[in-house]
């Protein structure tokens, strides 16, 4: 049966033994502290019982009760009770009292009767009458020793009382208290990434939750495993198309390079042109599996001013093939990262800059700091992007309608993944002199 | 000048030896790791094109031994992994360059031109460039045979500009080989060298690009004609 509240299932299985606790301690406390109750009682009738004594008279077998009515009045006031009496002669001849209190038939000096209906104790006094003794009966009813035993009876059972509600007490706040690790512990996961799939701390949870934990951390694992491998599977079949795209590519420009019909030209031109887009678009796809959450990341301290120093040559190769002006204004850009995906969003943004220009535009990589944030950003003063399209071109495979080249529609995708993995800022706007268009990134400090 | 290619992708290496071939050398092709450690040890090869994933033994492992013979042959590393490990350790184990799959031919033949050009310059006196020519020892240049007059510090920029053909140099990498010691010397000083060499080395169809904000790059000599 599952437990649906844990403090539900404490407070059932607690409390009847809890009960049956309270019960036996209320007898295991009555019945020996009852017993000098009891004989306290029954000494104040024995004293009356001699007192009662007292007054018998003999005179040759011939015995006399003689009681004041004062003193009888008083005998027989009680708040409380009803008190009987009967002497005996020493044979057992009833001399003076209460008829309706029975002659005792044993020899016990204290035991229970019944008077006129009523539950009586009774106590048996020999009083010395002229050389012999005779017997006075002493009855009370039970009402104080019923109370007595009642206030004792409670007064026994309240600290049980007490301990029993501490004891449901401390196991509502208990449960509450001892759970709050857990709850802590919900709060941390409800707080993490997606992307971060590192074990739990097991040193940080409490004992009794560690098999949780490390149950979780198994599942963590299996996680970022299953992720690592569709990471690797993506990453091997970019990998894998790299080798034949290289070849294609090779022999189309050799064939190009052949004398060939001009009609077979344009073809080949078409073939050459979708090779470099395809081997692009791979390694685009490796990028954008690198970036995703759960891929395995290097953080390491990177300057994005060597990043892009490392770039340059090849930036300016493309840049020179469409007749675009590419420029540097660089200033040490630390940041923490992995520098491989730190150069792949840069080469996006460059490369779409470039892509966009028209001949004999200009593109402009700067980094630096503003404000104690590190920033890397590319300008061009191409067509730009419309404030409506800058939201939608962030989309895996969007492009502007009408936009001319061949892009995937890839690239500001990837640059964004690899932008929202470092916790950096992406920005759209135009470029200088309300032209162009403007990437930049800006990394959070530290 | 003879060129030894490894690659077991057998459409690219038959690609890549037809361009080579083109460009007038004399290529052989093997596809196997153990081949071209055995090759190198017997024959002058002046440049191994290296493919990183061979079957059995690697590229890593052909490069190793490479290195360990007497004679260092330069090496052109290919590869269609692209990890930053990769890379340093192809340099670490003395790959001359690295260059990624797929790359567009005129690229390779480029960086293969530097490399050979890099290992002739290497104890040998003299660097040419297209009708430009340097004699490192004499110290004389000569531009279409004639003789080119150049400044000290004019022929110590070209020296840099030449080592590192179609690859950017910063004008800080420039100060730093052309300053003496102690020397200050203001990147404004290196755009005035950098523009008299342009004037006299333009009108030859040699062409030193100015990439903004960082640096120079001497440009591939092309041909005019074409």
């Amino acid at each position: 049966m599952p437990a649906r509240s844990l403090r539900a299932h404490l407070l059932r299985m607690l409390l009847p033994p809890i009960a049956a606790l309270l019960a036996l301690g209320a007898v295991v406390a009555y019945y020996p502290s009852s017993e000098p109750t009891t004989e306290a009682y029954d000494t104040a009738l024995v004293d009356i019982g001699i007192a009662l004594g007292a007054h018998i008279q003999s005179a040759s077998n011939e015995y006399r009760f003689e009681l004041p009515a004062a003193v009888e009045q008083l005998l027989r006031t009680d708040r409380h009770d009803l008190i009987f009496f009967r002497v005996l002669s020493p044979i057992g001849v009833h001399i003076a009292g209460d008829l309706a209190l029975p002659v005792p038939n044993s020899e016990r000096q204290a035991y229970d009767g019944v008077v006129d209906g009523h539950k009586v104790r009774v106590v048996t006094v020999e009083a010395p009458c002229g050389g012999a003794s005779c017997t006075v009966l002493v009855a009370e009813t039970t009402n104080k020793r019923a109370r007595a035993a009642r206030e004792f009876l409670l007064t026994s059972m309240l600290p049980g009382l007490l301990i029993a509600l501490a004891t449901l007490l401390i196991v509502w706040f208990g449960v509450k208290r001892g759970l709050w690790p857990l709850t802590r512990l919900s709060e941390e996961l409800k707080a993490r990434s997606p992307r971060d799939l590192r074990p739990i701390d097991a040193a940080a949870v409490p004992e009794e939750t560690r098999a949780l934990v490390s149950a979780l951390n198994g599942l963590l694992d299996e996680l970022a495993h299953a992720a690592r491998n569709q990471q690797r599977f993506l990453a091997n079949a970019a990998h894998q198309l790299r080798t034949p795209l290289a070849g294609l590519q090779a022999h189309t420009e050799l064939a190009l390079a052949e004398p060939i019909p001009e009609s077979c030209r344009v073809h080949l031109e078409q073939v050459h042109q979708a090779t470099i887009r395809t081997a692009r678009l791979a390694n685009q796809l490796l990028a954008l599996a690198r970036a995703e959450p759960g891929a395995r990341g290097e953080s390491s301290d990177v300057n994005l001013r060597s990043v892009v120093e490392g770039e340059a040559d090849s930036w300016v190769h493309q840049a020179l093939a469409r007749d675009v002006d590419l420029g540097f204004e660089l200033e040490p850009a630390p940041v923490k990262g992995d520098a491989m995906l730190l150069r792949e969003a840069l080469a996006n943004l460059v490369h779409n800059a470039i892509e966009y220009s028209s001949s004999g535009g200009h593109v402009t990589v700067r980094t630096g700091q503003r404000g104690g944030e590190s920033f890397a950003e590319v300008e061009d003063d191409g067509p730009g992007i419309a404030p409506q399209e800058r939201e939608r071109v962030l989309e895996r495979f969007y492009r502007v309608p009408g936009t001319p080249g061949t892009g995937s529609g890839l690239g500001l995708a990837i640059v964004r993944e690899i932008a929202g993995r470092h916790g950096a800022r992406m920005e759209l706007g135009e470029g200088a002199g309300a032209r162009g268009c403007r990437v930049a990134l800006t990394f959070p400090h530290g | 000048m003879r060129l030894l290619i490894v690659e077991d992708d057998a459409p690219l290496a038959s690609g890549l030896s037809r361009i080579l071939e083109a460009e007038g050398h004399a290529v052989d092709v093997t596809e196997r790791g153990e081949d071209a450690v055995l090759a190198a040890s017997q024959e002058h090869f002046d440049l191994v094109i290296l493919d990183i994933g061979l079957p059995r033994m690697d590229g890593f492992e052909v490069l190793r031994r490479l290195r360990a013979a007497e004679k260092p042959i330069p090496v052109l590393v290919l590869t269609a992994r692209d990890a930053t490990e990769d890379k340093v350790r192809g340099l670490d184990l003395g790959a001359d360059d690295y260059m990624v799959k797929p790359f567009a031919m005129p690229e390779l033949t480029a960086r293969v031109r530097a490399l050979l050009r890099r290992s002739q310059a290497h104890g040998g006196p003299r660097i040419v460039h297209g009708p430009l020519a340097l004699d490192t020892v004499a110290r004389r240049a000569y531009l279409r045979n004639e003789p080119l007059e150049l400044a000290a510090r004019e022929w110590a920029v070209l020296e840099v500009l030449l080592a590192k053909v179609e690859k950017i140099v910063s004008k800080e990498a420039i100060i730093q080989a052309v300053a003496g010691w102690g020397e200050d010397l203001s990147p404004n000083a290196i755009e005035v060298y950098v523009s008299r060499l342009r004037s006299k080395l333009e009108p030859a169809g040699i062409k030193i690009r100015t990439v903004r904000g960082f640096g120079y790059m001497l440009e591939e000599f092309k041909i005019a004609a074409h």
